[in-house]
């Protein structure tokens, strides 16, 4: 099976933004941000772009401070042909009965071109925001209860009946289906670091998304969701130039200054999510992690940034390295936002391709 | 409240909005009989009926077709035998241009914060072209399917709360405190805005009972109900209005060049079996009052232009102005006379009647200064 990659929605107003400075998590939730409007022109040039460069799908992230992702998704899909779109959501937010009703909308609306990616909750002061006062390992046993639920509707199966701690639905029906050409409910990516959701990701997904890691520490993991059936995505940041050298010139120039990183790390430590602990302890430790792996973003943007630094052919084979474990999926954003993704079109992804039609078995 | 004053402009034009059809009932295959079209809707409710799944391209030319005809709005309805409203609106507003969409939703069925996240989205997508339709409930057993047990008064109680909490993250996103029976926000903010011309979007509120209008006149911007006659209809309007909102009236159309041309299709609609009968019938409906009410009329022709024939098979929304073009723009003139000044209307084929109401009631009902 070829590698699938897939790429971060730019926020609203990124598009044309070329550093991480620019895009930092600390601009982005004030509310004066771009990060909030819907942008549509930036997001459909960035789209056929992505089609362009052999992007399978695009993630569209979560927040109070972003636009709802399953509206975007069904107005976007309207001006994109080929594009799937992988929908973040919250459980909690609404009934599932609901979800799934927008969800196979969505579907109905864009071809089958949607996949989902549930996460549990956030930091508990957004959670509250929206009327959540759960705390994260209850947020888990209900996101599980959610998925059941969703999971009953999908197999269209008669009335749904459930009762559980957190929801209860009696003689439940939905007529609009989940229309695929190749499925009957979406992929399901979960994604956290903590057993929780790693054990939800296996009983309710069909991959478990996390950050990625070295090879080395991945093989236990990979191993051991293998027996579950579901595959992994590893999400991540790429910066690719023609030498190693000018990528990591590229990569330094993205180091911002000191006020950043104080405000940044007050979001991350304020927030109660393993993730974000987890990527940052690797920060403080180790800065590289391997020879092209670097975890020097992530004090100042988070734990997504953890970042593939190298020449088209290191990534490549640094790809290829992850396939041999046994990744399947990749979700990748850059720097710039949209020229890095059409030089991984060009550069990487070809290459990627070279070796995996002319070894069957990598 | 002080914003009241600028909340509810009363309209001095009357507004023209139609339902939109269901999925597939807009035939781009050549033309149907109204009796096609009313069995295709009877049947969207049947397992295998096509009726389900959104159908953008039949939508869209329904749509082009209703901005031509002078049609304002479409109103999107939500029930568990439909594609979700909001996401229909969000895509349809990606292809239409001027019309707008009246989404229907129900309270209760998501977290407030999240519905104002989902509708200010939409409507960046449609500026100024997005209202809502916010409904308590349905029947008991449709409610359970979406995990909702409460009783027909604590639907309405909730319904205040969330749209109490709706009305916050409209006047100010950034921070909003709520603590209520149904919903506690704590520090709520979202910071995509809603895009309009005004800060809260229009509210139709619909329903028969002293809740529904008790929570149109708190929440909402107009009384969304059935049409009745001039007569019975009078006292009720003139309270509404005296306190503050629109009143808009749901009814569906036969118009035809004569009254018995328009009469003729009417009773072609009729059903030769009980098809309807039981899903639309008081049993399942049991605890709302328009349901009640429809059922517990005697006469078929509630006025000399208004028909309540459907009405004991198909529900209470199928009430029917049946007439000619004059006899139907001097009804709907009639109503707005007593201070109507909204209607949603439906007919059979949808495209046709749409057709024929814009291009020839229209202008009769514009033409008298209306």
């Amino acid at each position: 099976m070829s590698l699938r990659f897939h790429w971060m929605l730019p926020k609203g107003g990124e598009v044309g933004m070329l550093t991480a400075q620019e895009t930092s998590r600390v601009l982005t939730t004030k509310s004066t941000s771009k990060a909030s409007l819907p942008d549509i022109e930036g997001w459909l040039k960035f789209s056929r772009c992505a089609e362009e460069a052999g992007i399978e799908s695009v993630l569209m992230s979560f927040s109070r401070y972003e636009p709802d992702t399953l509206v975007i998704a069904s107005a976007l899909g309207q001006a994109t042909k080929k594009l799937k779109f992988i929908v973040a959501y919250r459980t909690g937010f609404m009934q599932p009965t609901t979800f799934v009703q927008q969800v196979n909308t969505l579907s109905g609306l864009i071809d089958g071109r949607v996949a989902l990616n549930i996460v549990a909750g956030s930091s508990a002061a957004e959670q509250r925001g929206y009327g959540d006062f759960l705390d994260h390992d209850e947020r888990y046993a209900r996101a599980d209860e959610f998925l059941e639920i969703c999971h009953m509707f999908w197999r269209r199966n008669g009335e749904v009946a459930f009762k559980g701690d957190y929801f209860e639905v009696e003689t439940g029906q939905l007529s609009t289906p989940f229309v695929a050409p190749d499925r009957s409910s979406p992929e399901i990516y979960v994604s956290g670091h903590s057993v929780q959701a790693e054990r939800l990701a296996q009983r309710q997904g069909s991959c478990w998304l996390r950050l990625i890691d070295t090879p080395e520490n991945l093989v236990p993991l990979v191993e051991r969701n293998r027996e579950h059936w579901i595959e992994m995505c590893l999400r991540l940041c790429v910066i690719c130039r023609p030498t190693r050298e000018e990528a990591l010139d590229a990569a330094r120039a993205l180091l911002p200054d000191d006020d950043t990183e104080r405000q940044e790390r007050n979001i991350l430590n304020s927030s109660d999510s393993q993730t974000l602990k987890q990527a940052l302890a690797k920060a403080d430790e180790v800065g590289w992690m391997n020879e092209n792996l670097w975890a020097g973003l992530v004090p100042f943007y988070g734990s997504s940034a953890i970042t593939l630094v190298g020449s088209p052919h290191e990534l490549a084979q640094a790809f290829l390295d992850y396939k041999a474990i046994g990744i399947t999926q990749f979700i990748i954003s850059g720097w710039p936002k949209l020229e890095e993704m059409v030089i991984f079109g060009n550069e990487v992804i070809p290459l990627v391709r070279d070796a995996e039609s002319s070894c069957k078995s990598c | 409240m002080s914003e009241r004053s600028v909340k509810h402009p009363r309209s001095s034009v009357a507004r023209f909005h139609w339902m939109l059809p269901k999925g597939g009932e807009v035939s781009l295959n050549g033309p149907q009989t109204p009796r096609d079209a009313a069995h295709y809707r009877l049947a969207s409710t049947r397992d295998g009926s096509p009726a389900p799944v959104p159908d953008i391209p039949g939508w869209t030319h329904f749509g082009r077709c209703a901005e031509e005809a002078g049609i304002e709005s479409l109103l999107v309805s939500f029930s568990k035998y439909e594609p979700d409203p909001i996401l229909v609106s969000a895509a349809l507003g990606q292809t239409t241009t001027k019309l707008k969409f009246i989404a229907a939703y129900r309270s209760g069925l998501m977290k407030p914060t999240s519905f104002v996240q989902q509708i200010n989205t939409a409507s960046a997508f449609m500026p100024g072209r997005l209202a809502l339709n916010i409904v308590a409930g349905s029947s008991t057993e449709e409610q359970r399917g979406y995990g909702d047990y409460l009783a027909h008064d604590e639907r309405y109680a909730r319904a205040e709360e969330f749209l109490e909490v709706c009305h916050s993250f409209w006047r100010d996103s950034d921070d909003v405190n709520f603590d209520g029976k149904y919903y506690q926000v704590d520090h709520g903010k979202l910071h995509t805005p809603l895009f309009a011309d005004r800060s809260i979007p229009e509210i139709y509120i619909s329903g028969h009972s002293a809740q529904a209008e008790q929570l149109a006149v708190s929440k909402g911007t107009c009384l969304l109900r059935v049409a009745d006659t001039v007569e019975n209809l009078k006292p009720a309007v003139a309270r509404v209005l005296e306190r503050g909102i629109e009143v808009c009236l749901r009814m569906c159309v036969i118009c035809r060049p004569t009254r018995a041309e328009a009469i003729e299709v009417a009773e072609s609609l009729l059903p030769r079996d009980d098809m309807g009968q039981y899903e639309r019938s008081v049993a399942v409906k049991n605890d709302s009052q328009m349901y009640r009410e429809a059922s517990e009329a005697r006469d078929m022709w509630l006025s000399p232009l208004l028909w309540k024939g459907f009405v004991r098979y198909y529900g209470p929304v199928w009430t029917t102005l049946v007439g000619s073009f004059d006899d139907v723009a001097g009804a709907l003139l009639e109503y707005k006379a007593i201070g109507v000044t909204q209607f949603i209307m439906s007919g059979w084929p949808e495209l046709d009647e749409v057709k024929t109401f814009g291009s020839e009631v229209l202008p009769r009902v514009r033409r008298a200064g209306a």
